[in-house]
């Protein structure tokens, strides 16, 4: 990492048990706040109660429900039921170390579970780029999930380079950019265009011919972003998640705020949301059962993506982050506990000559990674 | 029905109809005949509607955070504003129903409830005990929040119980922490709406202590609303809608027949063996609910309690959605004042939720043929005004429609007669019909002129047996309450 502007980690959110970056307390945090750690960490995962960071080091520390650190750590992966842990082998030139623990046990005694990962004859340095994929191990063949069977294998030909689960679906990137899904339907979070249910991954068909270069899953929606830099959303949309009008926020919004009315023939008043690209007002979606194409704010080009439970994160190639989706624990960063439907800038880094280069989202907060600006 | 566009295979043309807006009208087609997929999808498998549409709940039961929480949905005008007097007794009455310590006041819990959730569960009851109702009520909203979103997790089949039990827990605490304070009225009928949230999604817990919890809240809040200027008003009649060609030409149908009082063996050995529709006259005439209920009196006994409503005429509508409100503001909002939508109280059990309701009608004896037990008999409440269609669809369980204010126009179609019916090939609506019975589509649906049919006009006083798969369709002529009772 030479050459590379300082950074540090931020976060903003839900921090009810005290969590990075609530540090002991319980009230929201409205807008992006250093995590105490921060210079020294490298990855962020967030469960609902806790959050665990691994630093450069090696070193996987715990806040919130459960505090302590351990070291000889490569990569985690946070869940309110399990505390998947990837860590280095026992000896050198072996393969890593897959643990489950129990939340609780804030990694002292025995994990619930131990599997070895293999290493394929392949050098070390490949194993290690593959840290910070879970809950896709090592190989590319299986990966961890939060309900039994805990491990799960994946078809070789999938080629998967990142594997992203929602609260009942899948999301798989390979590495030509196509995108599957498999799993619970009845959101639409599949992108298949119908609520039913897939066992297997299935490749979105809607996809094909865009080459991915992200994926990620909500709660019940899911996003993605092409090489391109364009973004896309399929899924839930209840509080804005999706950044497509929705009737919840609509509603909450005094009446003389919404932003386009028309008259019927009898001059009744017809309430509507905002007026859409063809100038017809465009009506709420609280489903979208395949992917829809998202237009950043100053046709921006997106670098990056997370999704919390039932909001998003999206990093554009000039470093700045929107938000967009419930907003009701701070998770947006606007300085406010709004929900929002549409995306918008978190001027916190703007104002503080920020670049951000990475986000991961945990179900109610959000985690940034920013460095500072170059001088021109 | 078509799931799939072709057209949209080719990924260079998915930027191209964005632009054109093209991809505009088919979202908004899609999303929204999804959303309608679903509620229908449910109304055939008889889940309770509210339950499958996780798209209108709000977590919060209706509360904003950055706005206060008095006064929303349209509560303040019904509610004055004026500290109740009552307001003590209020809070000693909802005391009462409590238990002495905070050691009893405790749900059992399996090991899917995560140590996280049971340690916030734990705090939240010791800060309650200790008085501190602000921070109780902050993290009852957390727990809330988090278990919502475990209700919404897989299929209803499927959520465990114990969600549903912490879901009712966060709602009780949550509302006993907004009594607390001498609030206004408006407070009160939040708490009240939290209650109903916990009700209609929520197990039962500690003895139905949220029923009584609701009781309490409604004799109270009964106390203080003035009288309603709502009450004096008839259901509206828009010109339009008393044009008698709406009114079905029963002379050029098969009617379902008609029997006065008949005997359980009659009617197990002529309309229930062998899956007859009949409809029986003389059995609910004198229930008390056929005198009694009116658009007064079901404000009085239930206008606070918030229940699901179905906006928008057919799920093929644009507009189409469900959401919440109490009853004062579905009867205000969609039955007088000259309604811009159609709203639809329906397949809801509303008996469940309002006991005193439930004394105005009787289990039909007819129903002790059957297999189950009587308190597995799924009664529900279909309420709403002239022009409210259900699209023809079947249910797993034996039907008895009993009509109580209002008529409707009711067609019934064999199972036998399904092929010609073209139910959606997909597993979640596979008994729905495709077809719109009152204006099929004969190009798209060239079978079913010729399928045969039942129809009647049912009327008040009157009960239809529909027998289990039979496919049924339903329009309310009139101002309608229709009361169903599916039975095994």
């Amino acid at each position: 990492m030479a050459g590379e502007r300082p950074g540090a980690w931020f976060g903003f959110g839900f921090c009810g048990f005290g969590q990075a970056p609530g540090s002991g307390h319980v009230r929201p945090v409205c807008s992006p706040k250093p995590l105490q750690a921060g210079a020294d960490t490298c990855r962020v995962s967030a469960s609902w109660s806790y959050t665990a960071v691994v630093t450069r080091g090696g070193r996987v520390e715990l806040s919130g429900s459960t505090i302590g650190a351990e070291g000889s750590c490569r990569d985690v992966w946070a869940q309110e039921g399990l505390l998947v842990v990837l860590r280095e082998g026992p000896g050198p030139g072996s393969g890593a170390l897959l643990q489950a623990w129990a939340p609780g046990s804030a990694l002292r005694g025995e994990p619930l579970w131990v599997q070895k990962m293999e290493v394929e004859g392949e050098d070390k340095a490949a194993c290690e780029a593959q840290a910070g994929m879970l809950p896709l191990l090592p190989g590319a063949c299986s990966y961890v999930s939060r309900k039994p069977p805990f491990y799960r294998t994946l078809a070789p030909e999938l080629l998967a380079r990142r594997l992203e689960l929602g609260a009942e679906h899948a999301l798989l990137l390979g590495w030509a950019g196509q995108v599957f899904s498999w799993g619970g339907g009845r959101h639409g979070q599949l992108g298949h265009g119908s609520l039913e249910a897939e066992p297997e991954p299935r490749l979105l068909e809607a996809l094909q011919g865009l080459p991915m270069a992200e994926v990620a899953a909500g709660g019940w929606h899911s996003v993605c972003v092409s090489e391109t830099g364009d973004v896309y959303v399929w899924g839930w949309n209840e509080s804005g998640q999706l950044a497509l009008p929705t009737r919840s926020l609509a509603e909450d919004r005094a009446p003389a705020a919404v932003e386009a009315t028309g008259l019927n023939k009898d001059e009744s008043e017809v309430k509507r949301a905002a007026v859409g690209e063809d100038g017809a007002p465009a009506p709420f979606i609280s489903i979208q059962p395949f992917p829809a194409l998202l237009d950043l704010p100053l046709g921006s080009d997106a670098a990056k993506a997370s999704c919390g439970s039932r909001h998003t994160a999206v990093v554009t190639r000039t470093g700045e982050l929107y938000t967009w989706g419930w907003g009701k624990y701070g998770q947006l960063g606007h300085k406010d506990t709004t929900s929002l439907d549409r995306p918008c800038r978190v001027e916190y880094f703007m104002d503080k000559q920020l670049q951000v280069k990475a986000v991961t989202c945990g179900p109610w907060n959000t985690y940034v990674y920013a460095v500072e600006k170059a001088d021109c | 029905m078509r799931l799939r566009n072709a057209a949209f295979r080719r990924s260079s043309a998915l930027r191209h109809f964005y632009a054109a807006g093209v991809m505009g009208v088919f979202l908004r087609m899609r999303g929204d005949l999804f959303r309608g997929i679903l509620l229908w999808a449910c109304r055939a498998c008889t889940t309770p509607a509210v339950l499958c549409h996780f798209n209108i709940l709000t977590s919060s039961a209706g509360t904003c955070p950055n706005k206060p929480a008095v006064g929303q949905m349209g509560e303040a005008t019904h509610c004055p504003r004026e500290p109740l007097a009552g307001a003590g007794m209020l809070w000693e009455a909802l005391r009462a129903l409590l238990p002495n310590t905070k050691e009893e006041l405790k749900l059992d819990l399996s090991e899917k409830v995560e140590r996280s959730v049971v340690m916030l569960l734990q705090e939240a009851t010791e800060l309650f005990y200790e008085g501190r109702g602000d921070e109780c009520l902050q993290r009852s909203e957390v727990i809330l929040d988090y278990s919502w979103e475990k209700l919404n997790t897989g299929t209803w089949r499927d959520v465990d119980k114990d969600w549903r039990q912490v879901y009712a827990f966060s709602c009780l605490l949550k509302a006993l922490c907004l009594c607390k304070a001498p609030g206004d009225a408006a407070t009160m009928a939040t708490a009240l709406r939290v209650c109903d949230m916990g009700l209609l999604m929520g197990a039962t817990i500690l003895g139905d202590i949220l029923h009584k919890v609701a009781v309490i809240l409604q004799t109270h809040l009964s106390r203080k609303r003035p009288a309603h200027s709502s009450t004096q008003e008839q259901p509206s009649t828009k010109k339009a809608k008393n044009d008698p060609s709406l009114i079905p030409d029963l002379t050029l149908e098969r009617t379902v027949p008609r029997l006065h009082c008949p005997s359980l063996q009659h009617f197990k050995k002529h309309f229930l063996v062998p899956q007859r529709p009949v409809i029986l006259e003389g059995v609910a005439d004198h229930w008390p609910c056929m005198k009694k209920w009116s658009l007064e009196y079901i404000q009085e006994v239930a206008g606070c309690r918030t229940v699901p409503v179905e906006v928008g005429s057919r799920y093929t509508d644009e507009e189409w959605s469900q959401t919440l409100m109490t009853i004062s503001e579905f009867i205000s909002k969609y039955i007088v004042n000259e309604p811009e939508d159609v709203g639809y109280l329906a397949q809801h059990q509303l008996f469940d939720q309002i006991p005193e309701l439930k004394e105005d009608i009787s289990i039909p004896d007819y129903c002790c043929l059957g297999n189950g037990e009587e308190d597995e008999i799924t009664i529900n409440a279909w309420f709403g005004p002239r022009g409210t269609v259900s699209p023809l669809h079947q249910d797993p369980q034996q039907n008895f429609l009993a009509q109580v204010i209002g008529r409707k126009y009711i067609r019934l179609y064999s199972p036998q007669e399904s092929e010609a019916l073209y139910p959606h090939d997909t597993h979640l609506l596979h008994n729905t019909s495709q077809v719109d019975v009152e204006n099929p589509d004969m190009e798209k649906f060239p079978k079913f002129t010729d399928a045969p049919f039942l129809s009647c006009i049912l009327s008040p006083g009157e009960i239809l047996f529909i027998p289990v798969k039979y496919w049924h369709y339903v329009r309310a002529l009139d101002l309608s309450f229709s009361v169903s009772f599916w039975w095994s």
